[in-house]
């Protein structure tokens, strides 16, 4: 009998697990839509125009509240590769991670003369060629937590530049503040 | 206290007896209040005093709740406003902040009281462990509580918290989102709930397991312990920091005292959640299940020479992990993260070893005192010290100069507002508090003198 009851007891409390999930659905992690990409003077993005080995910030989800889109969480950095392998004006000569750094959250910058990612706050460097940190603190912490979470680009026949809806999980997109599985 | 009832009360009095009684009736007073009819160590209600001062944190921060704006772009403007523009916003910040400080420090000094002297013991465990939760959860009250500001002290806090719960192992990530939510929006909105709601009533609940049935409330000293923090208050104003923006590495902080020891430890480059999570949390644990291991029936610290040693040698090592939380390597040469970096053999070389020095003092010290006590013991007894006994009338005499000192006072501490000085305003109020818990003693100590036959 006292099974029986303890029976009663957890099947009551089973549905209530996944209610743990109200928990981790945080401002960044909800919309997930295709959105132009625009930059910081108002202009859509445009592979034509975008000079090579350049960055600019970007925000994604953009929402158009500029309090909303203050979250440094939201914050990427769109980058143009130096020299990128295939056609430079396809969406795989165009880099976009996240600014957070990986180690203690401050916000990364990327140097043109270096060819690298570098954060202020620590020294962490990140590769630009797919956003894996190579020095610095956070070059030493175990995977995932070693990479810089993206934002995956499509070019259209005009040339302008779209973030396709990412999926904020370690193995696709990663996570903005935690990582990403390098493959 | 309902112990007179003689017709000589006026009707106030009795109106106020009455409620007594018809409390007594209720929960709350199943606690049975005392107030002491003389002066009593503080240390043996230190519990009391830290609940004051919680109650004063309740006040304070429940205003401060009116201007306070949990947003990431308007948290730090609307502090700067409640500091800066409300009128007197800058004397309940302070006070907030001064009694965040008390708190923490009053519920560690009680803790070492009641461990010293030994009062875990008969059948008060419970009250030992609830007493212990409560204290962490205290220290992460006050935690949120300073991270809500969002200066660069604060992200940095925010930042080495998030971070050594993202290092928990397998759940990290997940119990981060959990908690901490994603992006600094997130975390400024939860640790409000976290700091003004769930946290303090977590804090409720657990006094309610935590309160022994007897408490002494001694009005005095409440005031003076609330004097003595407006008067912090004045003489070290708590300031606004830098603001945080994310484009900016912040320059070096340190965080607040309470939670310098953990930063220390990972700063030291091991493993994260060993060194910030796991070796805190041993030493809680260490506290937690004392009462089950010292089971011998001495209570005095002087004839428990062992866990004496033991917690004098944590206090050792709590100085030492919080004052190595605060150096920063001097060398501005250096880059920033070797400035922090603190080196891991000299960190755990100097807190072993003064911990083991602690120990070692304490131990042959506590050897020695017993052998005199022994030996005083067979001299006798001796002769009380000197105790200061004023009259009914000089009692009378004092109380006025101090009504008239504390106009004064009052008449300052308006002027230093109006002429802009805040914080002498607010030193000036709480020297107020202090002369009043002077009058308060004095006046429950001239009540009880006989009454002397008036001369025609």
């Amino acid at each position: 009998m006292k099974l029986a009851a303890l029976g009663g007891v957890v099947t009551a409390i089973t549905p209530y697990i996944p209610y743990g999930a109200f928990l981790t659905q945080g401002g960044g992690t909800g919309t997930a839509e295709r959105q132009r990409v625009i930059l910081s003077d108002g202009t859509v993005a445009n592979a034509k125009r975008f000079p090579t080995n350049s960055s600019q910030i970007i925000v994604y989800p953009r929402s158009g509240d500029r309090d909303q889109d203050a979250e440094p969480f939201k914050r990427f950095q769109l980058i143009r590769l130096p020299s990128p392998a295939g056609d430079p004006n396809a969406a795989s000569a165009f880099r976009a991670y996240s600014m957070i750094c990986v180690h203690l959250w401050c916000l990364w910058n990327y140097l043109p003369q270096f060819k690298q990612m570098q954060c202020p706050c620590h020294g962490s460097i990140y590769r630009v060629e797919d956003g894996l940190a190579i020095d610095g603190p956070a070059s030493q912490q175990t995977p995932p937590n070693n990479a810089l979470p993206k934002l995956d680009l499509e070019v259209d026949e005009a040339g302008d530049l779209w973030v396709l809806p990412p999926n904020w999980n370690v193995d696709e997109n990663g996570i903005v503040g935690y990582g990403r599985k390098v493959q | 206290m309902a112990e007179k009832s003689s017709e000589s009360k006026n009707p106030l009095v009795k109106f106020i007896l009455w409620i007594i009684e018809g409390l007594e009736r209720t929960v709350f007073l199943g606690l049975k209040f005392t107030l002491p009819k003389r002066y009593l160590s503080p240390l043996g209600f230190l519990g009391m005093l830290t609940t004051v001062v919680f109650v004063t944190l309740g006040i304070t921060g429940g205003i401060l709740l009116y201007y306070y704006v949990p947003t990431l772009s308007g948290a730090f403007e609307s502090v700067r406003r409640i500091d800066q523009v409300i009128p007197y916003g800058f004397m309940f910040r302070n006070i907030h902040y001064h009694a965040s400080n008390a708190m923490v420090f009053l519920a560690a000094a009680h803790l070492y009281y009641q461990y010293f002297s030994g009062r875990y013991k008969i059948k008060n465990e419970i009250i030992w462990v609830t007493g212990i939760i409560l204290g962490t959860v205290t220290v992460i009250e006050a935690y949120t509580g300073y991270d809500l500001l969002l200066n660069q002290r604060a992200v940095l806090a925010i930042n080495i918290g998030s971070s050594l719960t993202n290092a928990s192992p397998v759940i990290g990530p997940l119990l981060q989102q959990a908690i901490l939510g994603s992006g600094f929006s997130d975390i400024v909105i939860r640790f409000y709930a976290l700091h003004v709601f769930i946290l303090p009533i977590a804090m409720l609940v657990l006094m309610m397991l935590h309160f022994p049935r007897y408490l002494v409330l001694d009005i005095p000293m409440n005031l003076a312990i609330t004097g003595a923090i407006l008067m912090l208050g004045g003489l070290f104003p708590v300031d606004l920091g830098v603001k945080f923006d994310p484009d900016l590495p912040p320059g070096i902080t340190v965080p607040e005292w309470y939670v310098s020891a953990p930063y220390a430890f990972i700063r030291t480059g091991y493993e994260k959640f060993t060194t910030g999570g796991l070796l805190p949390a041993l030493f809680i644990l260490m506290f937690l299940v004392v009462p089950f291991i010292d089971k011998a029936r001495k209570f005095s610290w002087a004839d428990r020479p062992f866990f004496t040693a033991v917690g004098i040698a944590s206090i050792g090592q709590i100085v030492v992990t919080t004052t190595w939380g605060f150096y920063i390597n001097p060398n501005i040469e250096l880059a920033l993260i070797e400035r922090l970096e603190i080196q891991p053999g000299l960190f755990y070389s100097t807190m072993v070893l003064i911990s083991l020095i602690c120990f070692g003092l304490t131990y042959v010290f506590l050897r020695y005192v017993k052998a005199r006590q022994i030996a005083a013991r067979a001299r006798g007894r001796q002769p009380p010290g000197f105790i200061l006994a004023l009259s009914r009338k000089w009692v009378n005499v004092v109380i006025l100069s101090l009504v008239i000192f504390q106009g004064v006072l009052n008449v300052m501490a308006y002027q230093s507002f109006e002429l802009g000085f805040k914080n002498l305003s607010i030193f000036h109020a709480g020297a107020i508090l202090i002369s009043l818990s002077i009058i308060v003693h004095l006046y429950r100590y001239g009540i009880q003198l006989p009454r002397q036959i008036q001369p025609a």
